[in-house]
């Protein structure tokens, strides 16, 4: 049935992917940095004659959406933007086209990109398929208001001994947790606990600052069962269970950041492109109370990189587009509108580091950031692992099995895809 | 000689119905006859292509699968209370709009409205509503004393939650089609029971229960048959979690296919559920029969 | 068992039809009495407010001395036999006819013997375990009254329950109810637009016109002295003549002239145009009376029915008013001829030439 639902979906794309060549369609997540770049797009059209025309959808639809266009011999689409734990997949089974002749032609410079962005949604075993579009490398965002509030810290200090300041080591940060944990007022921490994706990726920021790894880099031997991995999850249930506002095991990011954004919240762990929302009246009641700081230890690093698809009617044209939108002019236009830059010229832009101070922890975020594993069966692992993670967090399993059941199927994962023997 | 024409007029008959025919064939068989052909094979995404023949493989290997297991179980859950419960609902409401005089457009309109809804939207709005501390339902309930319940975020809660949504956004389905059902009854044999001293709720038991069986009949198959391929809410509201106590088998399949790319799994199982749902559809269909005797 | 009476009872429906208007019945018991009158007349409003089905708007209803009006039907103690039969589809004969038994709680034992009796009269013995589908009109007409015959109701109350049956059928039947009746003793109430069966069945036949009572009476009473001139047309096939005329004075009498007819009558009567009803079968071929009156009709069509022949013609002259006579079967006639017959003058009817209304006549007595 979804073959057939995904033949007719190609037979159609087939049909109008041809009929208008100058007009290139792009599939796009509806996040801040997709409104930034369809605010630009009107001058690429007088420049070049070339119409974009942008289809917006919700995170959950896009993989859904792109797969039976990639897989067929023509797609809907000339140019797409990739996350990057599809990166393994879709390269695996050579739906993107290498970018590196189109560079080397149009003299594009690619060395302004932070390398971990290169090596997350860039380059892939030495061929460039995409361009870094933009990170989401997750940061640790927090009531600045109270952190620096004398009471709180007397009271804090008088607690626990330590003084009250932006966390510097893991545990420092979960004792503020419990500490502004004041309900039902205020929480500690907003958790998205929504599987699959949402729940992943916050929990690898827990894993990475217990000094925990998903496998080991050298032999891709998994590393789940680990006690680091087993006390991540420890910590991240009891700041859902326990620190956390009700329902926070079922919240997708939008709902926790509208618990933060309420000043419900002491602290979110979240896509640093948040920051600029939270300082926007129209969807946050603690404008100018939230600061973003690195996760400590480390956090995870997240982005987009623009691609052509194998499938693209118009690669030309794709290119020409892509080219443009990450030439240095528009991409700090696109970051003086608030978007998350990938590129080490425009963190060097004084007028945007007059603009937004906390460029400097943003940059230090993103060099200090890890992925998350990148392989072919990335999208079935986060299932795989959303859905242990959320098991655990409601109770029905304990954390060290859990952990053992989702670090098995991702041997199995591994072992498919050739990682390991 | 009339055996001849009889004969040409068979023929006919099929050269004029033989295009609708293929047509069905083609649009209602062909893609039957993919995915069984599909479950064969180790077929993927990644490598699209009907080479690597597993014969049972694919379904052994589902009916092995604990969580599709699960899927299968919850599902069964899922759709016993939906049906059941909007079957019920349904009734109450039909009845109770079958005896309204004025105004019957006004609430069939109401009625309609949530069934004009996307699922999608269904999903979007009530995820919004339900939200613990910022959703309108816990904040008025609130209003009455009672404290905020965790709608999506409990494993225990979220079954049911997600079966009142569907009862929200389907029961309509069984009002109009009940309601239709009723409307369609002849008024004399009420008249009779009436004379002969029957009250209410004897001619409702009595004559509406066994003269509307076929409507209800089918009401049940067709949202049974729906109710198993419900998808849109769980994807929208839980995503099969908290945990899995919300992983309808519609959901899981469509992963299989889409996240785990593996087509031939995802047809296996696809057949699997059919062959569930036919031996369902059957045995209903059965039991109503067999109600009359 | 209790009379059933109604007093000045009216039925306007929701959006304003007057479908009853002030009727006032006597319905004595046993009695079969028959509603009679074109369909709309107000005879099912009628029945169905007897029987509580309708709500009566104005008036009283009363079985026996009891007020009935808001008695719920199941405690008025009557059966109805409705024109559809409003048999329950889903339940066999068997069923459909101890429906009834099985709410009053009748005991098994003696519902089934009752069942069979009930079944063995109608001739239902065969078809108990047969569903209403699967019977023909006469069956589930038997089934119908079976399930009435169940109850030992005040009275019956049957809607046209033959229209829906054949010719043939439907005159068994009427014989059939009509041997019901005598058995059974109860009252009956037959609702029928048949003058056919009106007159066949009834003891007294009640004739309605547009929410109204016209008259009330013996089918012969009726059929001779007939109120108007809308009982005079509607009773029989074919029906009485009824022909435009003018009253003069003649002597001390009267005579009414009708296009060349002249026929004298007993007492004074004002002059001035009345409406003359003729009886088809009031006249005849040779002038075997002393007293009879010649009268001529131009032979239009002469139509066979067997045991008589229907002579339509001119009266009097070609252009004259059309007029039908009944005739011995052999009698014959070509179109066009005149043929001459006799009329006994004491067996015409008058009629107010604007409201209808039947004219007195006092014939001294032979
Ligand atoms: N339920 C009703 N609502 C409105 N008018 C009605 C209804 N039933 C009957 N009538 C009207 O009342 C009049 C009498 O109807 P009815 O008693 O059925 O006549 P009959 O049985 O003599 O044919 C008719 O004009 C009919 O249209
Ligand atoms: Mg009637």
């Amino acid at each position: 049935m979804t073959r057939a639902l995904m033949l007719s979906t190609a037979a159609i794309a087939l049909l109008t992917g041809a009929a208008d060549a100058r007009t290139i369609h792009i599939l796009m997540e509806s996040v801040p940095d997709t409104r930034f770049v369809q605010e630009v797009v009107p001058e690429f059209t007088a420049q070049t004659g070339i119409e974009v025309d942008i289809e917006v959808v919700n995170y959950a639809e896009m993989h859904t959406k792109l797969v039976p266009q990639l897989v067929a011999p023509a797609g809907s689409y000339d140019v797409i933007v990739v996350d990057f734990y599809w990166v393994g997949e879709f390269t695996k089974a050579g739906w993107l086209q290498p970018l590196d002749e189109r560079i080397a032609a149009s003299g594009f410079d690619t060395s302004v990109y932070f390398p971990a962005m290169m090596d997350l949604v860039g380059r892939v075993d030495g061929v460039v398929y995409m361009l870094p579009f933009y990170n989401y490398a997750m940061a640790l965002t927090y009531r600045k208001d109270l952190l620096e509030d004398p009471a709180e810290q007397a009271a804090f200090a008088a607690k626990y001994g330590t003084p009250l300041r932006v966390p510097q080591g893991w545990d420092e940060y979960l004792k503020q947790v419990e500490f502004f944990t004041r309900k039902p007022d205020l929480h500690g921490v907003v958790n998205q606990g929504l599987r699959p994706d949402p729940i992943a990726m916050e929990w690898s920021n827990y894993l990475f600052a217990r000094g925990g790894e998903y496998y080991d880099p050298a032999t891709w031997e998994p590393k789940l069962t680990s006690p680091e991995a087993v006390a991540a999850l420890e910590d991240y249930k009891r700041n859902v269970q326990e620190f956390g506002p009700l329902g926070a095991a079922s919240f997708g990011f939008d709902e926790a950041f509208n618990v933060a954004a309420q000043g419900k919240a002491y602290s979110y762990i979240t896509y640093n492109f948040f920051r600029t929302a939270y300082d926007d009246p129209s969807q946050s009641a603690v404008v100018g109370k939230m600061e973003l700081a690195p996760v400590p230890v480390a956090g995870l690093n997240g982005g987009w990189g623009w691609a052509i698809p194998r499938s693209s009617p118009d690669p030309d044209a794709a290119w020409q587009f892509i080219a443009w939108i990450e030439s240095p002019e528009i991409a700090k236009r696109r970051a003086a509108l608030g978007g998350s830059p990938t590129r080490a010229d425009v963190f060097a832009d004084p007028d945007l580091n007059a603009k937004y101070p906390y460029y400097p922890a943003l940059q230090a975020l993103l060099e200090g950031s890890k992925n998350f594993p990148v392989f072919t069966y990335t999208p079935q692992f986060v299932e795989v692992l959303g859905r242990e993670l959320s098991l655990a967090v409601t109770g029905e399993k304990e954390p060290a099995a859990a952990l053992a059941a989702a670090n098995e199927e991702f041997r199995a994962l591994l072992r498919q895809d050739g990682k390991l023997p | 000689m009339a055996a001849g024409l009889a004969r040409r007029d068979r023929r006919f008959g099929l050269l004029m119905a033989g295009p609708g025919l293929a047509a069905m064939l083609l649009v209602v068989l062909f893609p039957l006859v993919f995915t069984a052909w599909t479950s064969l094979y180790e077929f993927t995404l990644l490598r699209p292509v009907h080479d690597l023949f597993v014969g049972l493989g694919n379904f052994a290997a589902a009916l092995d699968d604990g969580g599709f297991r699960h899927a299968l179980r919850v599902t069964l859950a899922f759709v016993v209370a939906v049906v059941l419960l909007e079957f019920l609902l349904g009734l109450v409401v039909a009845l109770a709009l079958d005896s309204v005089e004025r105004g019957r457009a006004v609430y069939y309109a109401i009625l309609l409205c949530p069934l004009l809804m996307n699922p999608v939207v269904v999903g979007l709005i009530w995820r919004m509503f339900l939200h613990p501390t910022q959703g309108i339902v816990n904040y008025v309930i609130g209003l009455a004393g009672i404290a905020p319940v965790n709608w999506l975020g409990d494993p225990a809660v979220a079954f049911w939650t997600l079966v009142a949504v569907d009862i929200w956004h389907q029961v309509s389905f069984m009002v109009v089609l009940l309601l239709a059902g009723l409307a369609a009854l002849p008024p004399e044999p009420y008249e009779a029971a009436r004379m002969e001293g029957a009250g209410p709720i004897r001619a409702f038991f009595w004559i509406t229960l066994p003269l509307l069986r076929p409507v209800i009949t089918v009401t049940l198959l067709i949202r049974l048959i729906f109710a198993v391929r419900t998808y849109d809410l769980v994807y929208i509201m839980t995503r099969g979690g908290p945990g899995n106590a919300t992983d309808l088998v519609s959901y899981f399949i469509y992963r299989q296919a889409f996240v785990t790319l593996n087509l031939g799994r995802a047809a296996a199982m696809s057949l699997v559920l059919l062959a569930i749902v036919l031996l369902l559809t059957a045995w209903l269909h059965r039991y109503m029969r067999s109600l009359r005797a | 068992m209790p009379d059933i009476r109604l007093e000045q009872v009216s039925k306007v429906y929701p959006g304003g039809v007057t479908a009853v208007d002030a009727v006032s019945l006597d319905i004595r018991d046993g009695e079969l009495m028959v509603l009679l009158g074109p369909s709309g007349c107000g005879k099912s409003t009628t029945l169905r407010m007897i029987a509580g089905l309708e709500p009566i708007t104005t008036g009283r209803l009363w079985i026996g001395e009891r007020l009935m009006n808001e008695v719920d039907p199941k405690d008025r103690d009557l059966a109805f036999v409705f024109q559809s039969y409003a048999l329950f589809p889903h339940m066999t004969v068997a069923g459909n006819l101890a429906f009834g038994m099985r709410i009053r709680g009748v005991p098994r034992a003696e519902a089934g013997r009752r069942l069979q009796e009930v079944a063995a009269t109608l001739g239902l013995t065969e078809l108990l375990e047969r569903k209403p589908g699967q019977l023909s009109g006469g069956q589930r007409q038997r089934v119908a009254l079976g399930r009435a015959l169940l109850r030992d109701p005040v009275a019956f109350l049957l809607d046209e329950p033959l229209s829906n049956l054949d010719a043939k059928l439907r005159a068994g039947m009427r014989t059939e109810l009509i041997k019901l009746h005598r058995r059974v003793g109860r009252t009956m109430i037959h609702v029928t637009h048949d003058q056919v069966e009106a007159m066949t069945m009834a003891e007294r036949i009640c004739i309605m016109r547009d929410g109204r009572i016209v008259q009330v009476g013996a089918p012969m009473e009726v059929y001779r002295n007939p109120a108007d001139t809308f009982v005079a047309g509607f009773l029989a096939s074919p029906p009485m003549n009824l022909l435009d005329a003018r009253i003069e004075p003649e002597g001390a009498g009267a005579l009414v002239i009708a296009h060349g007819l002249r026929v004298p009558l007993p007492g004074a009567l004002p002059p001035g145009p009345v409406t003359l009803g003729l009886r088809p079968e009031e006249v005849t071929l040779a002038p075997d009376g002393a007293a009879r009156i010649a009268l001529d009709t131009v032979t239009q069509a002469v139509e066979a029915l067997g045991p008589e022949v229907i002579l339509v013609g001119a009266l009097g002259d070609p252009r004259g008013p059309e007029v039908s006579w009944r005739m011995p079967r052999d009698f014959t006639a070509a179109i066009g001829q005149p043929v001459r017959l006799w009329l006994d003058p004491t067996t015409v009817r008058l009629f107010e030439a604007k409201s209808g209304v039947a004219i007195a006549l006092s014939w001294p007595k032979p």
